[in-house]
C-alpha cells in the first residue's frame, strides 16, 4: 500500500460524511415556491375528484378559482367516482420552479377525502389539475395579491343560496379567526 | 420546467461514472498484467483472475479498475466504510438534536432526512455492503477458489450499488428506509421529499446489485471451490454466506418489484390504491424483504465469530455441525418472521399469532449459535486481543439484542412497545453490537494485510472498542428504558419527561462517534508508518474445519 492511500482514504471519508451531512441539512429545495407563502388567515376550497371533471356534478364543473396571495388555501378533495385521480398544482407564469406547488394522489375510494394545503407568495393564474385524467379534469386558479380588494370583488363566485346557507358561505373577506367549518367554500 | 440542481446532479454524477469506466479500462489491462508477472499473463482471464483473487492483496485504488473477486471486495469495503461514516454522522446529529425536547437545530423536515439517511445507508449501503465485500475478499481464499469467472459481472453490479447509494444521498428522501406507501409518493417537502423517488430508484440498484452478488457467491461456493473442500468441511464462514444468499434470492425481488410499484404509482396510482391494493399490501412485500435483510446483517457475522473464536482460543469450534445447522436453520426460519413488524396493522389475530410463535423459534438457531461459541471459548485459552475484544462484546450484545427482541415478538407486548425507542434500541444492539462490531473485527484480523505489512497501534484500537462498546450500551441501554416507558421513536421532538433518556442516549451517541473517529485516525497513523510485519493475516492463511 502506498503511503498515501491510508491518508487519501482519511480525506474521502471525512469530506463524504462532512459533505453529505450539509448536503442533507440544507434543505433549501432549491426555489422559493417550492416553499410555503407565510399566511395569517386560511381558505377551504372543496373540490370533488370526478373523471369528467373537477365539481362534474355542480353548476360549474371546472370552476375557476379566484383566491388571494398569503392565504393558507386548504383543498379538500372528496373522490366521487373509484377512479385515480391527483390533485396537481402547476407553478405560475412568473416562477420558476421545478415541480408542481401542490401534487397529491387522491384514493380511489368514493368519498375519500384528502387534504392538502398552499399558500401562495406570487399572484398569478396557475392550473390545477388531474394528472390521470389531464384532458377533463384542469382548471385555472387565480391568485391576486392581498392587498388589492378591487379585483377580487368584481369576480366574486357565483354561489347558490341553498348551498351558501349549508357551508356558510361568506364573500371574500375572512377573518383570521374564522372556524373552518364557516370557512368553506363550494365552487 | 425550469433548471434543477439536483438534476444536473443526478446527470453529472452518472456522465461521470461512464467517461471513468472508459478511461479506467486501459489502465486496468496494464495493472493486471504487471501484478501476474509474465507467465501468468497469459492465462484465460477467469483462470488470472483466481491466482489474483488468492493474493494477499492491500487496500488501493487500483482495486477499481481489475474485476477479480478480491479487488471487488476491496472496492465494496471501502465503499461501505465511507457510507458507514456519511450514515453515522447523520445519527449523531439526529441524537444532538434530540437534546432538547423540542426540535432545536434540526427542523422536522431536516430531522427525516437525515432519519432516511441514516437508516437507509447503514442498511443498504454498509450492513449490505460491507457484508459483500468481505465476502468477496475472504470467499476466493477460504474455499480456495479454482476459477474467478463472471468478474465482469460484479463489477457492473459494484458500480450499481455505487450509483444506487449516491442516488440514496441525493435524493434527501424523508420517506424512511421502508418508504410506506403514501408518503413516498407525495414528492412534496412536506410528504416523502420532492426527489423521494430517486431513493427507491437507488435502493433498487442496490437490490439487483445484492442479488446478482449472491447467486455470484452460490455459484463460487458450490461450482468453482476447490476439490478437497466437501461440503462437510466447508468453512462456516462460506456457510454462513451461502444461507445469507439463498434468503437474498428469496426474498429482495419481492422488494424489487414494490418499489417498481411504487415509481409505476407515480405516473399513475394503481397498485397501492385502497381500490386495487391497499397501502397494506405494499407494507407485506416490504417486510418480506425487510426482515430478512437485518438477518442477511447478521448471519455473515456469525460467519466471521465461528471463523475467528477458533483462532483466538486455540481450539476448533466445539460442534461443526451444530454450527451449520443453525445458520441454515437461521436461513429458513429468519424467512418466516416478516409478520412481527406488522403486528399492529390488521393482519387478524391468526396471522399475528402464527408470526409470534415463528419469532419464538427463530430465537432457537441463534441462541444454538450462542452455546456453541460460549462452549468453544470454555474448552479453549482465550487469547485477548482487539477481535477477541469485539467478539465476546459482539456475543453479549447479541443476547441482549436478541432477548429483547423475543420480548418484541409478544403479541401483547409489542402493542406496548410498536414504535417506541424498544425497538429502535433492539436492533442497535445488534447490528452495533454484532455486525458492526465484527465487521471492524475482521477489519483489525485483516489489517496486516489490507495495509502492505503494517500493524494497528494496539492502544489506540483498544479505546475505539471501549468508546464503541460503551457507546452502544448507554445509547441503546437508555433507549431500552425509556421505550418501555412509551417514548417514541422517529421524530424529531418528544415530551419533556423522556429528556433523560434521551440526553443519556445522546451521550452515548457521540461516544460512539468518538470511537469510530479513533478508529478513522489510527488508520492514517498505523497506516502510514513504515512496513514492521509480513502481509499475512490468521482469517485467510489455514482453512480450519
Amino acid at each position: 500500500m502506498r503511503k498515501t492511500t491510508p491518508l487519501a482514504i482519511f480525506v474521502i471519508v471525512l469530506l463524504a460524511a462532512g459533505g453529505s451531512f450539509v448536503w442533507f441539512v440544507e434543505q433549501s429545495g432549491g426555489s422559493s415556491a417550492t416553499t410555503i407563502a407565510p399566511y395569517n388567515s386560511t381558505q377551504v376550497i372543496v373540490l370533488y375528484a370526478n373523471y369528467q371533471g373537477w365539481n362534474y356534478n355542480s353548476s360549474i364543473p371546472n370552476p375557476t378559482l379566484y383566491e388571494k396571495t398569503h392565504v393558507l388555501l386548504e383543498f379538500k378533495v372528496i373522490e366521487q367516482d373509484n377512479l385515480p385521480h391527483t390533485l396537481t398544482i402547476n407553478p405560475g407564469s412568473n416562477e420558476s420552479a421545478s415541480n408542481y406547488i401542490v401534487s397529491v394522489n387522491i384514493p380511489a375510494v368514493t368519498g375519500t377525502i384528502v387534504w392538502v394545503n398552499w399558500s401562495f407568495a406570487n399572484p398569478g393564474i396557475y392550473t390545477y389539475w388531474c394528472e390521470v385524467h389531464p384532458e377533463t379534469m384542469v382548471g385555472k386558479l387565480v391568485l391576486n395579491s392581498t392587498t388589492s380588494n378591487t379585483t377580487n370583488a368584481s369576480v366574486a363566485s357565483p354561489l347558490p343560496p341553498e348551498i351558501a346557507d349549508i357551508v356558510g358561505y361568506s364573500s371574500s373577506i375572512h377573518s383570521p379567526y374564522a372556524l373552518r367549518d364557516a370557512n368553506e367554500e363550494v365552487w | 420546467m425550469g433548471f434543477s440542481f439536483e438534476l444536473a446532479v443526478f446527470g453529472s454524477t452518472i456522465a461521470i461514472l461512464i467517461i471513468m469506466g472508459f478511461l479506467l479500462y486501459y489502465f486496468a489491462v496494464d495493472y493486471r498484467r504487471n501484478l501476474l508477472g509474465n507467465g501468468n499473463s497469459e492465462l484465460p482471464k477467469k483462470e488470472s483472475n483466481a491466482i489474483l483473487s488468492k493474493m494477499s492483496r492491500e487496500l488501493s485504488f487500483t482495486a477499481f479498475i481489475m474485476d477479480d473477486s478480491k479487488s471487488i471486495g476491496i472496492r465494496y469495503i471501502i465503499t461501505s466504510l465511507a457510507l458507514f461514516f456519511i450514515a453515522g454522522l447523520a445519527g449523531i446529529g439526529m441524537r444532538l438534536s434530540l437534546w432538547f425536547p423540542n426540535p432545536s437545530f434540526l427542523t422536522p423536515v431536516q430531522y427525516n432526512i437525515l432519519l432516511t439517511a441514516h437508516g437507509t445507508l447503514m442498511l443498504y449501503g454498509w450492513a449490505v455492503g460491507g457484508i459483500l465485500g468481505l465476502s468477496y475478499y475472504l470467499l476466493p481464499t477460504s474455499i480456495r477458489l479454482r476459477k474467478d469467472s463472471l468478474g465482469v459481472v460484479s463489477s457492473i453490479m459494484y458500480w450499481m450499488f455505487l450509483v444506487g447509494s449516491l442516488f440514496i444521498i441525493f435524493s434527501r428522501s424523508t420517506a424512511t428506509w421502508y418508504f410506506y406507501y403514501p408518503l413516498v409518493d407525495q414528492l412534496t417537502a412536506s410528504g416523502g421529499g420532492t426527489l423521494s423517488f430517486g431513493s427507491l430508484i437507488g435502493v433498487m440498484l442496490i437490490l439487483v446489485a445484492t442479488v446478482v452478488s449472491s447467486i455470484i457467491f452460490l455459484k463460487m461456493i458450490f461450482l468453482d471451490r476447490d476439490e478437497s473442500i466437501r461440503l462437510s468441511n466447508l468453512p462456516l464462514f462460506a456457510w454462513s454466506i451461502v444461507s445469507t444468499a439463498f434468503l437474498i434470492i428469496a426474498s429482495a425481488p419481492v422488494s424489487i418489484i414494490a418499489d417498481g410499484f411504487l415509481i409505476y404509482d407515480l405516473i399513475n396510482p394503481i397498485f397501492f390504491q385502497a381500490a386495487n391494493g391497499t397501502a397494506l399490501a405494499y407494507a407485506i412485500l416490504f417486510w418480506f424483504w425487510g426482515h430478512p435483510i437485518v438477518y442477511v446483517a447478521v448471519i455473515p457475522a456469525f460467519g466471521l465469530i465461528y471463523e475467528l473464536l477458533p483462532r483466538f482460543t486455540g481450539t476448533k469450534i466445539y460442534s461443526y455441525k451444530a454450527g451449520v445447522l443453525s445458520l441454515l436453520l437461521l436461513m429458513v426460519l429468519s424467512g418466516t418472521v416478516w409478520g412481527h413488524h406488522l403486528f399492529n396493522s390488521g393482519l387478524g389475530t391468526v396471522w399475528d399469532l402464527i408470526f409470534s410463535t415463528t419469532s419464538f423459534i427463530v430465537a432457537v438457531p441463534s441462541a444454538m449459535s450462542v452455546f456453541n461459541w460460549i462452549a468453544t471459548m470454555w474448552v479453549g485459552r482465550i487469547r485477548i486481543t482487539v477481535p477477541t475484544l469485539f467478539i465476546i462484546n459482539a456475543i453479549i450484545d447479541f443476547i441482549i439484542g436478541g432477548v429483547s427482541g423475543v420480548m418484541a415478538a409478544d403479541v401483547g407486548v409489542n402493542q406496548l412497545i410498536h414504535g417506541t425507542y424498544a425497538i429502535t434500541a433492539h436492533f442497535h444492539f445488534i447490528l452495533l453490537g454484532l455486525t458492526t462490531g465484527m465487521a471492524f473485527a475482521a477489519i483489525y484480523v485483516l489489517f496486516p494485510t489490507l495495509t502492505g505489512g503494517r500493524n494497528y497501534n494496539i492502544p489506540m484500537a483498544k479505546v475505539h472498542f471501549y468508546l464503541t462498546s460503551i457507546g452502544t450500551w448507554v445509547m441503546s441501554g437508555f433507549w431500552l428504558v425509556g421505550g418501555f416507558a412509551g417514548m417514541p421513536r422517529r421524530v424529531a421532538g418528544y415530551f419533556g419527561i423522556f429528556q433523560t433518556y434521551q440526553d443519556a442516549a445522546a451521550i452515548g451517541g457521540v461516544i460512539l462517534g468518538l470511537g469510530y473517529l479513533i478508529f478513522l485516525i489510527n488508520f492514517l497513523y498505523s497506516g502510514s508508518r513504515p512496513v514492521e510485519t509480513g502481509t499475512g493475516n490468521i482469517l485467510e492463511e489455514e482453512v480450519s474445519a
